[in-house]
């Protein structure tokens, strides 16, 4: 499974139990929308940190990188090691 | 279990002298706590100046700003003794207050400018600090918060509204206020400001009489159209949530080891006394039912210090600790409720009288299960970090 279909996994499974994983648009606005709350914020903060073992400070937490599925993915990938230095790792 | 070295052994030791001093005077200041107030409605808070001689107060904070640069673990051993040590409750909740309310986001989020302004004199306890979180509408739900902040210009904010259940509120010289920002923006809606007393427009409201907690200053604040520097915002605007984890996280973790601390000093007390109280002919501690009570109270000291250690250990490293601190607070706070009720009982009329301290320990221990998210609040914390979801309908 690649980042963004895990990531939507997560958010459905956390936060929508009632839609079906395929049927989250991955430019949904998850705060506008009213899907994730401060706790779960928190809650996908320490998730991202275990899943994907990337630190996020406090103080990186912006809105854009949390606002929908597809931001959440471009973050988790901006934060991870190049593959290269991954393999090399 | 965290082990303590002899240089922390040392320290709490350091502070052990002060405890009498803060002490004297308890009993009389929960019967009259308005005794002293000020021309201007507040009630200075008790033995403050001892408070601030003692440096208590620097505890946590970096020694650039005058504080002794403690990490959490040791903050948190040296208050157990404070607790242990202080027989006035209401104190120790406003010294916890000092601490974490204003300066422990302050030197977490602050830039170097707002931490050379304002941290020397929390650190001194020259500048007394409180934090306005609750809504009075009430609940948790912090986008429905009737405090807003809208930007005037660029290096402004114009705040408006009203703060309940303000502990060191009426007194406080700087308070941190959770607006509203944004509300389209979900969890980053919340933002939180930096308050000077005499701000135009705010209005703190005097000490409100309570069950417990009598010398903890307890107000409510109103701010109208009070303008705000944009650099007195803690971190950034958005922010606020984020803030206010880490506030919580640090408030139940000192103010609950306080009381593990007076939960030990309780279990003491009614040992020595159910090993000298004779009834029929024997020590009161020899009848079964009395042990077990006594048994009870060691069960919750023992039970609240790892849960609170073990979070703050969490805490230090990284771990995700949103449900420990959750558990921890609800152990601690009805531990110590149930300690104070079984001390009354094991002491019987006698701890039912305001004389011997008991029932004022039983009226604090009642607050414990309310301030920084109630029972009920961790409960469904807890539930919601299992993945139990609220109810769709």
């Amino acid at each position: 499974m690649d980042i963004t279909e895990v990531i939507r996994e997560f958010v459905v499974t956390e936060y929508l139990p009632d839609t079906p994983a395929d049927e989250l648009e991955v430019d949904y606005d998850l705060f506008r929308n009213g899907v994730v709350n401060s706790l779960d914020l928190l809650r996908l903060i320490s998730w991202l940190k275990d899943q994907f073992g990337i630190p996020v400070d406090e103080l990186d937490i912006v809105p854009e990188n949390f606002r929908t599925v597809a931001a959440i993915r471009d973050f988790v990938e901006s934060a991870l090691p190049a593959p290269a230095e991954r393999t090399l790792s | 279990m965290y082990e303590w070295s002899q240089a922390h052994h040392e320290l709490r030791a350091e502070f052990a002298p002060w405890y009498e001093v803060l002490s004297e005077g308890h009993l009389d200041a929960d019967n009259d706590p308005g005794s002293d107030t000020d021309s201007d409605g507040g009630s200075p808070i008790r033995k403050w100046e001892q408070v601030r001689a003692s440096g208590l107060l620097r505890l946590p904070f970096h020694t650039e700003w005058g504080g002794r640069g403690l990490d959490l673990l040791s903050t948190m051993y040296v208050l157990e003794g404070l607790g242990e040590g202080c027989r006035d409750g209401g104190l120790c909740f406003s010294i916890c207050t000092q601490l974490v309310s204003a300066g422990i986001p302050l030197q977490r989020f602050g830039g170097p400018e707002l931490k050379a302004r304002y941290l020397p004199g929390i650190c001194d306890g020259s500048t007394i600090t409180a934090h306005a979180i609750t809504d009075p509408r009430g609940g948790s739900d912090v986008l429905g918060m009737g405090m807003t902040a809208k930007p005037d210009g660029d290096d402004h904010w114009i705040l408006d509204g009203d703060k309940v259940f303000v502990t060191n509120g009426p007194v406080a010289d700087l308070i941190v206020v959770y607006a509203l920002t944004d509300a389209s923006l979900g969890p980053f809606g919340l933002t939180a400001f930096l308050v000077e007393r005499g701000t135009e427009g705010l209005l703190a409201g005097p000490d409100l009489p309570k069950l417990g907690l009598r010398s903890s200053p307890l107000g409510e604040l109103s701010l109208r159209n009070c303008r705000i520097p944009a650099a007195n915002v803690l971190g950034r605007p958005g922010l606020g949530f984020a803030v206010l984890d880490h506030v919580m996280r640090w408030e139940i973790l000192c103010s609950f080891i306080v009381q593990a601390g007076a939960m030990r000093h309780r279990l003491d007390r009614c040992v020595a006394h159910a090993t000298q109280r004779r009834q029929f002919g024997r020590p009161i501690g020899s009848f079964q039912m009395i042990a077990d009570q006594i048994v009870e109270m060691k069960i919750g000291v023992e039970n609240s210090r790892r849960w609170l250690y073990d979070a703050a250990e969490g805490v230090v490293r990284g771990r995700d600790v949103t449900t420990d601190v959750a558990i921890a607070k609800v152990v601690t706070s009805e531990a110590n409720v149930r300690s104070a009720l079984a001390a009354v009982q094991i002491f019987g009329g006698r701890g039912y009288l305001a004389e011997t301290g008991l029932e004022k320990d039983l009226r604090d221990a009642v607050g414990g299960t309310i301030y920084s998210g109630t029972t009920q609040m961790q409960r469904i914390r807890i539930a919601r970090m299992l993945g139990l979801k609220e109810s769709q309908t």
